[in-house]
């Protein structure tokens, strides 16, 4: 929109953007290096001992539109740090004598929203930051304690972070930033309402960052009624594959055969760490049990287990002692373990979204991966069709599958 | 070994070189026995687990050797498999310990210090702290020893009064153990046929992780308990997870961290002053290079006779000035050009921040500080002022509608009773009798008594309905009727060609038509007929535009962008 078309259009109307085609915004500025961001100092050397030395493309473009109060729309690549450009953005726009929440996270699951607790944490380890994890299945007087307590950034679910603002524990007067992560996950039906809600108490024209991998057009249609003439930095859906992760498939003729499939790659998958998706918890119960049966070492991790029993196995798969896990697509998005190297699709995605955020879950920042799809004779049409999507390559597995890891 | 060991030692050359003879004799054996298919542990494990298995180390081989000698019967190869597997966990735990890798908050907990161990000899077998005495007492050389085979399978020797003793701990530990691995996997049913495995399996990865898993909640309870500041360390939990190399991990404790941070920044300001030093000796020395590598050459041209060099004075030709010249210039038309660009960029932003003030998003509406903010700054456009005073407005002064419906909603019935105001409103329950137009009898005729005679000669009467008619006396017929229009206006316009319209309209009108009043103009001596006779020649909305627009210039110059002009269309 030009200057002079703006003047005329201040009405609220719902426009039909169904046709409109989204594009990065013009004049994003492209920074190269983390210095010359102006960044605080102890943000710097947070950035630098977490392990940060170059800015990866999305972190070059959005965290200074962020920290300039902007409403953004960041999409990237998974495992290029996007978690870290909304953190170091936050931390930049903190004022850490208010002791107060002035940023909101939200993410889909609580295993993510604790990573983010993390990650701000650890890039604010410098800055006496306080973050919280506001997050379901954990003991409500503690959760109201550690607010009462004075929380700088508040990263949790929405139901939780919801519940607390309606007791008036979270208070929200102060809070000038609202981000949401995966945020295509974020406003799908199932989440929408909830956001809406949670969105209802905060102040009007608060700032809002919107960062996931896969950004499909509905969502992008539906950013104007919570932001305002925000940026938009995205990536072509032919751009969304890394080129180190491979892809392959393994033709199955039947259901069964995955199994053994998946015995003989064993040995691949404990050369690192590896996580194999199903479609369904009770799937993963199953397939945990007859792994177990033939005496391989795995752990399985879905929604139905108590958050006590998350929590270990997630500790325990992040600290390397165990190096197999099946799971359900809670895992699918953002989880961030920097030592897998293998994704296994023992059931395909249930849609294309889901396949990029699963197979990211390999190849962190720079670090090669392979994503292995176990395909029926029917499900080969599914797999065609990602690839065609995507624009990308996915061979059959070749002998030397370990070699790539 | 252990034989020795009782005995008083006599300690010589001689004695030293049997006691390697004697540990290389028994190396070998064992390396032979290794080799027996017995021992192959592939001949126990599923196919896939081969490589796996294959890694193990040499002490827990040693130690399964053992017990293996005695798997001959299918019993006791059952037994044995299971004391294996048991011994391969052990082994396991043991390697994690003894590896650099390992935690050593968990290995302060065992009394064998295992780095250390590792260094001497892989034969030597690790005791594990539980069963310290039970491992010493494995020599048979005395009728006060006895067998038994604990729940675990192994064959273990004691001596015969402490077997109650460990018969009772063997108990113990199996309650222990099967209670451990049932309330963690309570989701996984067990109805298997393989169902003493499966407990162990999952005890596998319990027994090293259990102890982990304390480690993480008490480190947890601790955060909880205490309130404080909770930082990276707090929430790291032996993550396996690279650094950058400025990484330093600092303790969770407040008071010693607090200690550490200021130590880092000191350390960092002393860096950076000792950067700063580093800098300026170096800057002072390679000045005074400089100076001397200057005062050599002077020499040099002195020698040779030249006159001294003269520092300010450097050869130019007319070329380099031209394109300093050039370049010079072309800079700064490129430094104008971009300051022009970014004061253009400047406004555009300006102008989109302006939009942006005012921008209300969807989800903001009805919140506490937005309805205000609609009052005071948002202008509304054209359309919607006019949408909101119609809103406003009384509908008897509304304009009739008429192109939708067939007739306008202010007509009335005969009695003078205003028909169907509200017809949209009860539009479902009338029927067509109701709602289907009335229109109002036409006007009477008016003419003079006299004319009478023309139509109704002598005793005529008739039931049909017919025209009421006026008649006055002495009536002085006008002219047609004629409405009337553009009164104020000054020229008599040419009005010949539209004669007829009057007519037409009277056809196609479904109006009513109510005749102007008798005034002067009609009944008066027509001093001005012509303007009698003038027609009809637009409708009031018309007029009332051309006159709208011919006081436009007397008022103001200004001309009303279209989309203002909402007049009517």
């Amino acid at each position: 929109m030009t200057a002079s078309e703006v003047s005329y259009n201040r009405k609220i109307i719902s426009e039909d953007l169904s046709n409109v085609e989204f594009d990065t915004s013009e004049d994003v500025e492209v920074i190269p290096t983390f210095d010359s961001m102006g960044l605080r100092d102890e943000l710097l050397r947070g950035i630098y001992t977490y392990g940060f030395e170059k800015p990866s493309a999305i972190q070059q473009r959005s965290i200074l539109p962020i920290v300039k109060g902007r409403d953004v729309i960041a999409q990237a690549q998974s495992g290029t740090g996007k978690t870290a450009t909304f953190s170091i953005s936050i931390l930049q726009s903190l004022d850490t004598t208010l002791r107060e929440t002035q940023v909101l996270v939200l993410s889909p699951t609580r295993e993510l929203a604790t990573q983010i607790q993390k990650v701000i944490l650890a890039l604010g380890d410098f800055m006496n930051v306080q973050c919280h994890a506001c997050i379901g299945g954990t003991n409500l007087g503690e959760d109201i304690r550690k607010l009462d307590y004075g929380q700088h950034v508040v990263s949790g679910t929405p139901g939780r972070v919801f519940d607390m603002i309606r007791r008036r524990v979270l208070r929200t007067r102060s809070i000038k930033m609202l981000v949401l992560d995966e945020a295509d996950e974020m406003l799908n039906k199932g989440f929408k309402e909830q956001i809406y809600d949670v969105y209802r108490y905060l102040p009007p024209a608060t700032q809002v960052v919107l960062i996931s991998a896969t950004l499909p057009h509905e969502i992008l249609e539906m950013t104007s009624k919570f932001m305002t003439d925000p940026i938009r930095i995205l990536v072509k859906r032919d751009e969304l594959t890394l080129e180190g992760i491979k892809q392959f498939f393994v033709a199955v003729e039947r259901e069964e055969w995955k199994f053994d499939t998946l015995c003989d790659l064993y040995d691949t998958l404990t050369i690192t760490q590896a996580v194999i998706f199903c479609n369904t918890k009770r799937k993963v119960d199953w397939l945990t049990q007859k792994m177990q049966e033939a005496n391989f070492t795995v752990s399985s991790m879905h929604g139905d287990m108590p958050q006590k029993e998350r929590d270990n196995i997630m500790k325990e798969f992040r600290s390397g002692q165990s190096r197999v896990l099946i799971t359900t697509d809670v895992w699918a998005r953002g989880i961030d373990v920097q030592q897998v190297s293998l994704v296994i699709n023992y059931d395909l995605p249930n849609n294309r979204e889901l396949y990029i955020h699963r197979i990211g879950r390999s190849g962190r920042f720079g670090r090669k991966g392979v994503a292995i799809n176990f395909v029926k004779s029917d499900d080969i049409r599914i797999l065609r069709d990602i690839e065609q999507y995507y624009s990308t390559q996915i061979d059959e597995m070749p002998m030397n599958v370990a070699d790539l890891i | 070994m252990n034989e020795q060991s009782s005995k008083k030692i006599l300690f010589n050359k001689s004695t030293l070189f049997s006691l390697k003879a004697e540990l290389l004799k028994k190396q070998e054996e064992i390396q032979e026995k290794k080799h027996l298919p017995q021992h192959n542990l592939e001949n126990f494990k599923p196919a896939q687990q081969t490589v796996k298995k294959s890694n193990r180390t040499d002490d827990e081989q040693k130690k399964s050797l053992k017990d293996n000698l005695k798997a001959v019967d299918a019993e006791e190869f059952e037994a044995c498999r299971k004391s294996k597997l048991m011994l391969e966990k052990k082994a396991e735990l043991y390697k994690h310990l003894s590896d650099e890798a390992g935690n050593s908050q968990l290995a302060s907990n065992f009394l064998v210090d295992f780095k250390g161990k590792k260094q001497e000899t892989p034969a030597k077998p690790v005791p594990e702290p539980e069963e310290f005495e039970e491992g010493v007492s494995f020599v048979d050389d005395d009728n006060e020893w006895t067998e038994f085979t604990d729940f675990l399978g192994r064959t273990r020797k004691c001596l015969k009064t402490d077997l109650e003793h460990y018969k009772k701990r063997d108990e113990e530990l199996m309650k222990s153990m099967t209670n451990a691995t049932k309330d963690k996997d309570s989701n996984i049913d067990t109805e298997t046929p393989k169902l003493p495995e499966k407990p162990f399996l999952v005890q596998k990865t319990n027994d090293y992780l259990q102890s982990l898993r304390e480690k993480w909640e008490e480190q947890e309870r601790k955060l909880l308990s205490k309130e404080k500041d909770i930082h990276y360390q707090d929430i790291l939990f032996d993550e396996a997870r690279i650094h950058g190399v400025g990484y330093y991990a600092f303790s969770t404790d407040e008071e010693e961290r607090r200690k550490q941070m200021e130590e880092l920044v000191k350390r960092r300001q002393e860096t950076l002053m000792a950067q700063e030093k580093a800098e300026e000796i170096r800057k002072k020395r390679d000045e005074l290079i400089a100076a001397r590598v200057a005062a050599a050459r002077a020499r040099q041209r002195a020698r040779a006779g030249l006159p001294p060099e003269d520092p300010e004075e450097k050869k130019k030709d007319f070329t380099t000035c031209l394109l300093e010249f050039l370049n010079k210039q072309k800079s700064e038309a490129d430094k104008k050009a971009k300051e022009e660009e970014d004061k253009k960029k400047e406004e555009r932003e300006k102008e989109r921040q302006k939009y942006r003030e005012t921008y209300i998003r969807e989800w903001d509406v009805g919140k506490e500080g937005v309805g205000d903010k609609v009052k005071k700054f948002r202008e509304m456009t054209q359309e919607e002022y006019v949408e909101q005073q119609r809103a406003k407005r009384n509908d008897e002064f509304a304009p009739p509608q008429t192109t939708s419906h067939d007739r306008s909603k202010y007509s009335f019935d005969i009695r003078g009773n205003k028909l169907a105001t509200d017809t949209n409103k009860n539009d479902k329950n009338k029927s067509w009798s109701d709602v289907r137009p009335v229109i109002a009898p036409p006007p009477p005729i008016i003419g003079d008594v006299s004319e009478v005679s023309k139509t109704q000669k002598g005793l005529y009467f008739s039931t049909k309905n017919t025209k009421p008619v006026v008649k006055y006396k002495n009536f002085v017929r006008a002219e047609e009727p004629s409405p009337i229009n553009n009164e104020l206006s000054e020229e008599e316009e040419d009005s010949v060609v539209e004669k007829n319209k009057p007519e037409k309209r009277k056809q196609n009108s479904n109006y009513v038509e109510i005749e102007p009043p008798p005034t002067y103009d009609y009944y008066g001596p027509n001093t001005k007929y012509s303007r009698i006779e003038k027609p009809f020649t637009s409708d009031l909305r018309e007029a009332m535009a051309q006159g709208s627009k011919r006081l436009e210039p007397k008022e103001s110059n200004i001309q009303l962008p279209k989309h203002y002009d909402f007049t009517f269309e």
